[in-house]
């Protein structure tokens, strides 16, 4: 098994996840920038445009504002396309939050490692939610 | 989170299944955002179960099933059909039988099915310091910022509120949020809903989440253009409360909106800002359209007894649609009144529970495949508010023509769109 690194982060929504990193240097908002059919990124957000989240640990600095935000994550859900955990720098929106516990889909935010330098895209994270403590696994770089 | 005997007694299941799942939903949410412990609330207004999503009506289904009553007095939200007018609107009827699912589901809570974005015309009238929490921004603006009462912008777990009876004590809850953040200055001519939700909707770009405070207002505003505001500052911005002084509980002065505190420099809006707003929903004013609507958000009575007024005795062009969007509750008082009789007489389609962006002809639904809804085609939609123009651009994904109230009634009797900045009144 390869060394791991451990990165601690504050954790927002229980749970535990592991998938392919999908890093985005933009804002999401899940209310537009995300196709609900195929979980396909079609919003201006250059650095993942035409990327799917479907399945990734969606890692983003934060959440831009939509009131709807929830029924947009939970319809991801429903229709598989949804990313399998959330880690932002700043905490998610309210409405986001609430979107993450009812599809089950763990969030921790504010990681000691700055977020350009964390993952790359399709790096295999692990994340381990348990009240506010979230700790982040990745192979060694 | 500080927790009373009580809330611990619903998240231990002490309370039935339903109130304690709806507790570890409130408990978790407010650690995220560092509530020290939760308030009692005394209203919430509450997400409908929406059938042109999957698996979203079965979402208050399952809290029904689990026990759930409202702890509260619970309005609910629109919906995405009409649930007894449906055929004028051309809703596909399996789509209706689940939005009734929904309804019963809510009548089985004791919630009050009122499913508009205008709960207070309905009789929900939250007043001043009382908690509370919304699932339409709409709401959560005119409570805090016309009644006085504290909302959050919520989404889902404005249901879990209503089940507890409590909501973790973060945002509007606390005084220190309840200030103002920008200054407004206006000398505009403002005339009408339609107008107000222009200044909203060009404010809103600017005040981030801040709380904007408006300053120059030649009269007190009435309680449609004050709807009509919020609506506009909830849909550009991620706004939740503005002040208006000697308007919004408590603050009586400029002074008292900003605590005390020196007033920033103002943000001066003109005439011409609000013009401005007009023409980004109207980028071909020549463009054909389909449907023209007024009522958003739900219309009041007296917006009601207005169309009435501008229609009465006369009759739309052919093959023009005017829908007239509001709750169920006014839709009841309008007919008693005579007033829809009127409407419907002058070839208008009124419609309750939902309104265009809510309902089939919304591109951005994801329902089940199974129920065969295909949003018909749309050219364009004339329309009086700024924030369903916001909606039909982005939902119907078709043109917009945005006017006043009564030019996009006479819109509708002359077949031709008839602008705001007609040089008439310009």
């Amino acid at each position: 098994m390869p060394a791991e690194r451990e990165i601690a982060a504050r954790g927002i929504v229980e749970g535990t996840a592991r998938g392919p990193a999908l890093v985005a240097a933009e804002a999401i908002s899940f209310l537009g920038d995300v196709d609900i059919l195929s979980g396909t990124i079609v919003g201006d957000l250059p650095s993942v445009h035409g990327k799917s989240m479907r399945g990734t640990v969606l890692i983003f600095p934060y959440t831009r504002g939509s009131a709807g935000a929830w029924r947009f994550l939970h319809q991801l859900h429903k229709h598989g396309n949804a990313p399998v955990a959330l880690v932002t720098a700043s905490v998610p929106d309210p409405s986001v939050v609430q979107g993450a516990i009812l599809s089950r889909i763990p969030v921790a935010c504010a990681p000691a490692q700055d977020l350009a330098a964390l993952a790359s895209d399709g790096d295999m994270i692990e994340l381990v939610v348990s009240g506010e403590r979230a700790t982040l696994r990745l192979a060694r770089r | 989170m500080r927790l009373s005997d009580h809330e611990q007694a619903m998240l231990d299941g002490r309370h039935g299944a339903a109130k304690q799942r709806a507790m570890a939903g409130l408990v978790q949410l407010g650690r995220a955002f560092d509530a020290p412990r939760m308030v009692e609330i005394g209203y919430a207004h509450i997400h409908a179960g929406m059938a042109l999503y999957l698996d979203d009506v079965e979402l208050i289904e399952d809290l029904a099933q689990l026990g759930a009553k409202m702890a509260v007095p619970a309005s609910v939200n629109v919906a995405n059909t009409d649930m007894k007018n449906w055929r004028q609107i051309g809703a596909p009827e399996k789509l209706v039988r689940l939005q009734r699912r929904a309804e019963s589901a809510h009548h089985k809570m004791g919630s009050n099915c009122a499913f508009t974005c205008t709960p207070y015309w309905a009789g929900h009238w939250p007043t001043w310091n009382t908690h509370m929490t919304s699932i339409e921004s709409t709401v959560t603006i005119f409570c805090n910022s016309v009644l006085g009462a504290r909302s959050n912008r919520d989404g889902f777990f404005a249901v879990y509120a209503a089940i507890t009876g409590r909501y973790p004590m973060f945002g509007y809850h606390l005084d220190v949020n309840r200030r103002g953040t920008i200054l407004v200055r206006t000398d505009a001519r403002l005339d009408g809903t339609s107008d107000f939700s222009a200044l909203g909707f060009h404010v809103g770009r600017m005040a981030g989440d801040g709380v904007p405070v408006f300053d120059g207002f030649a009269n007190r505003p009435s309680l449609d253009e004050l709807d009509a505001l919020g609506a506009g500052l909830a849909t550009s911005g991620g706004v939740s409360m503005f002040i208006v002084p000697g308007v919004t509980p408590p603050f009586a002065a400029l002074a008292d909106a900003f605590a005390g505190e020196r007033p920033p420099d103002p943000l001066v809006v003109s005439r011409a800002e609000i013009d401005a707003v007009y023409d980004y929903f109207c980028p071909s004013p020549a463009a054909k359209f389909d449907i023209v609507h007024v009522g958003c958000p739900h219309a009041s009575l007296e917006e009601m007894k207005h169309y009435a007024r501008l229609l009465s005795g006369k009759r739309i062009a052919d093959g023009t649609e005017l829908w007239i969007s509001t709750s169920r509750g006014v839709r009841r008082s309008a007919e008693e009144a005579g007033i829809v009789r009127e409407l419907e007489a002058a070839g208008a389609k009124v419609i309750s529970d939902t309104c265009p962006i809510s309902c089939h002809l919304a591109r951005t639904v994801s329902p089940d495949p199974a129920l065969g809804v295909v949003p018909p085609p749309i050219k364009a939609v004339v329309i009086d508010s700024a924030k369903q123009a916001k909606y039909v651009r982005d939902m119907i994904q078709c043109a917009t023509l945005l006017t006043g109230t009564e030019e996009a009634v006479e819109t509708a009797l002359t077949g031709r769109f008839v602008s705001r900045r007609a040089p008439a009144r310009v």
